[in-house]
């Protein structure tokens, strides 16, 4: 996030895109539901009808997978009307003209009939979010995960460019981080071409740097996305695979595909506190890890702020903490690193990577310190960008829509869309544990809307076959005004109906995230 | 912002426009008692535990409820206010008869104690201006009050999220967690203790307090005015735990018997140094960058980072990404 989560509080006006915030972040959404006392306007963009679509000044229930059309329409609409902010434009920005060219090639009108939404809506939108100051973008998963998932945050970063809604409080481009530490691990480095604290693997310097902290020398290779880690298991140039509490045949989308190139490596290590599917079937090695009640450390949350995590009970049997496992593996790999300390493991961190230097132990016992933090006296960043854009001058970008990999067809008329539900998390392993949970939402279901549902002579709670081109899924119809006329929606987390099954080969063509939003599928009965 | 400057107990204090007076009172170090009042609700000044004198005022004022202006002289002991708060001490105490056989709920999570409630409403109040979710209600008045959910559906069927912020919010044990009530062992003389730690599940990163007896959780809590959260959690974050001590834990290292494919438990040495001749095996055979390395963003930043460094110095590839890098 460019912003804090206390800020939000402040807004004046909200604009939430592709983001379940009530469910998905239910506690950052307290902050949204406050400031809406307060008056605050709220814009959402979700094909869905989510608990704040419903109370919002506009809803924009796009066809999914159309951000790119309707961004660039209430861009074009800023700039026409003369709403955009002439000084920051000017002064503080690069490619104005050439974003501006790409943004006019859709009009409202055209837009609107592309993204099926109301004209006068799209006007509506663009100018309350060009009117008022304090007016932040929260986006998360919902416009990541598509094959054009770049393209749509800078869709969404070229708005908060052009009305200058950036460097203060309560506004900026706010990513809501899906887990737990996805900030922290990719701080860390766990990149294949960015080093601890974003220092690039293609950076000479940076890799001398390390290779002399380390001893060794960096190579200068760079490493491969999780996307081309599973491609290197079907030609076989990926023969080892350490799998550090992740359960990547349910995580990942076509699971057949991925079975497929398990089936031929040589070595995985599996390292998980429970025994996860992959491993049961795949695993050479499985190592018993501790969960985060169990350990000393740090997580880093969506707002940059590093928290310390510290341990409340012990590890059960012989289960050890994750940092020990990996000291301990490094040993047996011939590398002593000595005792596994979390604190020191965080100084060598901090101290290679300046963005975090002045972030220790002793700093954050008591509350947590947001990066950029380059030495101790510093108190840490609630907003990145003040003054002026990191860079020096943020950059707009000239964008136009970029069809799904998959669009409904005659055969598979529909388009399946997948997300999270508020009493679980994502696998669910540790959520669909708790009875309570288990409870309240027992089952996978699919949400369909009453219109298709009578075309389709589904019932409510019907036993239905979700099928797409690469397989089937057994599931329950849940009919609902939350989605549209052509959409369905399932939540991610059963495994005895993992969605995954039915996802596609779709990836963002810039970062290879898998397109978990949608596909095209059909419904019959069983 | 303006300020105001009064004085309580003889002596003089500032404060902002805005503030109560037990704002005021809590900047002199002034710490009075309260029941009804939570400061991330609005003030509410049902319970009169806060009195206080205010001069030119005919009766004690509820502080929370009272908003500061310039010149005012309070104070907060005397023979007559003690004697009000004893009355009122008694009042609380006092049991609503009706409400001892109100509602039981199926939920595995809340539980109500009508004989603990004190109807200061601050769950209904939580649950209507925090969470919006308007899923509890106050009914009945006098002795034959209580709280149920709304209309006296199961918390399962109303718009209730299962947060818990009533749980939080109320100032008895008269809403309880069903969870923590089933795991504590009154009998067993284990350590009770709490630690401050960070929620596991999504990016918010609320700040938690784990309730613990000797190695069982046994409840999970947040404190106002700590951490992104200001002592909300969603139901994730404050009743998602069972998973740690649960049974199908992992406590041994596996490996995989190459004769009969089935993963059989083994000693850490074995297991080490087994993935550890495999890994380097491999690396000679067909070079480092046939590794690959997973890290999970559930793990801490440490974990993290021992992970790549491993990947990056001792195997010497780059392979190395997350699940989530979103
Ligand atoms: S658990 Fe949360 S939503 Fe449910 S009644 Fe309590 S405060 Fe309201
Ligand atoms: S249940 Fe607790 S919070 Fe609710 S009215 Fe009773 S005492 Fe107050
Ligand atoms: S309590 Fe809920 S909102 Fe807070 S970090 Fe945990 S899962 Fe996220
Ligand atoms: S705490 Fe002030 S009236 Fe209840």
């Amino acid at each position: 996030m460019t912003n804090s989560i206390a800020e939000i509080e402040q807004s004046e006006c909200m604009l939430v895109v592709g983001s379940n915030t009530t469910e998905a972040h239910p506690v950052l959404a307290l902050r949204m539901k406050k400031a809406m006392r307060g008056g605050a306007k709220l814009l959402v963009v979700d094909p869905r009808k989510t608990w704040l679509a419903e109370r919002a000044d506009v809803h924009l229930q796009i066809k999914p997978g159309t951000d790119i059309p309707l961004m660039n329409a209430i861009a074009n609409v800023i700039i026409s009307e003369d709403l955009h902010n002439k000084q920051y434009v000017e002064s503080l920005t690069e490619g104005f003209d050439e974003m501006k060219l790409a943004a006019a090639e859709w009009p409202v009108e055209r837009a609107a009939a592309t993204c099926e939404v109301d004209a006068g809506d799209i006007r509506k939108a663009a100018r309350l979010y060009a009117a008022y100051k304090h007016a932040g973008i929260y986006y998360t998963l919902g416009i990541t995960e598509h094959v054009c998932g770049v393209d749509n945050v800078r869709s969404l970063s070229n708005l908060a460019l052009i009305t200058g809604h950036l460097g203060y409080e309560a506004t900026g481009v706010n990513p809501l981080r899906g887990q737990n530490n996805v900030q922290g691990c990719n701080d860390m480095g766990n990149n294949p071409v960015y080093l601890p604290g974003y220092q690039e693997v293609a950076d000479g310097a940076a890799r001398e740097k390390f290779s002399a902290a380390w001893g060794q020398q960096v190579s200068e290779i760079p490493g491969r996305r999780l996307d081309q880690m599973l491609d290197g298991l079907h030609d076989e140039s990926i023969k080892a695979f350490f799998v550090m509490g992740e359960d990547p045949i349910v995580s990942e989308p076509n699971v057949e595909h991925v079975h497929v190139g398990f089936k031929k490596l040589e070595l995985l290590i599996s390292q998980d506190i429970f025994l996860n599917e992959t491993a049961k079937i795949y695993a050479d090695v499985v190592f018993p890890a501790t969960c985060f009640a169990e350990k000393e450390g740090t997580f880093t949350n969506s707002e940059r702020r590093v928290q310390r995590v510290r341990k409340a009970v012990d590890a059960p049997g012989e289960a050890r903490t994750d940092l020990q496992i990996i000291f301990d593996l490094a040993k047996e790999l011939g590398h002593d690193w000595g005792k596994a300390q979390p604190s020191k493991v965080w100084d060598e961190f901090a101290r290679l990577s300046p963005n975090f230097s002045g972030i220790n132990y002793a700093r954050i016992e008591e509350s947590g310190i947001q990066w950029p933090c380059p030495d101790v006296s510093h108190p840490g960043t609630k907003f990145l960008h003040e003054g002026a854009p990191i860079r020096g001058k943020g950059r707009l970008y000239p964008l136009d829509h970029i069809k799904p990999w998959e669009e409904a067809d005659d055969d598979y008329p529909l388009t399946l869309s997948t997300g999270r539900t508020l009493y679980h998390y994502n696998a669910a392993t540790q959520t669909l544990r708790n009875e309570g949970h288990r409870e309240k939402q027992p089952k996978s279901f699919v949400e369909i809307s009453a219109e298709d549902a009578r075309e389709l002579n589904i019932a409510d709670k019907e036993e239905i076959v979700v099928q797409s081109r690469r397989g089937s899924i057994v599931s329950w119809a849940k009919v609902s005004e939350k989605v549209r006329k052509g959409v369905i929606w399932m939540p991610m987390h059963y495994a005895e109906a993992s969605v995954n099954i039915l996802t596609g080969d779709g990836k963002d063509l810039k970062v290879g995230t898998p397109e978990y939003k949608l596909c095209a599928v059909r419904l019959h009965k069983p | 912002m303006p300020t105001n400057t009064l004085t309580i107990n003889g002596e003089q204090v500032a404060v902002l426009q805005g503030e109560s007076l037990l704002d005021a009172c809590a900047k002199m170090g002034i710490s009075l008692l309260t029941a009804c009042h939570d400061n991330r609700l609005e003030a509410y000044g049902g319970c009169r535990t806060c009195l206080v004198d205010l001069d030119g005022a005919p009766r004690p004022v509820p502080a929370c409820k009272t908003l500061t202006s310039a010149g005012m002289v309070v104070s907060t002991s005397g023979e007559q206010l003690e004697t009000v708060r004893a009355t009122i001490d008694e009042m609380l105490e006092c049991i609503p008869a009706a409400a001892l056989e109100t509602w039981t709920d199926a939920n595995r999570f809340i539980g109500y104690d009508p004989q603990q409630c004190i109807m200061c409403d601050r769950c209904v109040r939580y649950c209507d201006e925090i969470m919006q979710c308007n899923a509890l209600e106050h009914v009945g008045q006098g002795v034959d009050a209580f709280i149920q959910p709304t209309q006296g559906d199961s918390f399962l069927d109303t718009s209730c999220e299962l947060c818990g912020g009533c749980i939080g919010t109320c100032p008895t044990d008269a809403l309880y967690s069903k969870q923590s009530l089933k795991v504590f062992n009154e009998q067993s003389d284990a350590v009770l203790s709490s630690t401050r730690t960070v929620c596991n599940y999504c990016g918010v990163g609320c700040v938690i307090d784990i309730e613990s007896q000797g190695n069982n959780v046994i409840d999970i809590d947040a404190q106002t005015g700590v951490g992104p959260n200001d002592g909300h959690l969603c139901s994730k974050g404050r009743f998602a735990w069972q998973f740690i001590n649960h049974p199908q834990r992992l406590t041994k290292p596996l490996v995989r018997n190459t004769e009969s494919g089935e993963l059989e438990e083994t000693s850490w040495q074995n297991a080490l140094s087994i993935a550890a001749t495999k890994m380097l095996d491999i690396k000679q055979r067909h070079g480092a960058d046939s590794l690959a390395f997973l890290a999970s963003s559930r793990c801490t930043n440490e974990d993290v980072y021992a992970l790549q460094k491993l990947a990056r110095a001792i195997i010497g590839t780059n392979n190395v990404h997350s699940c989530a890098a979103t």
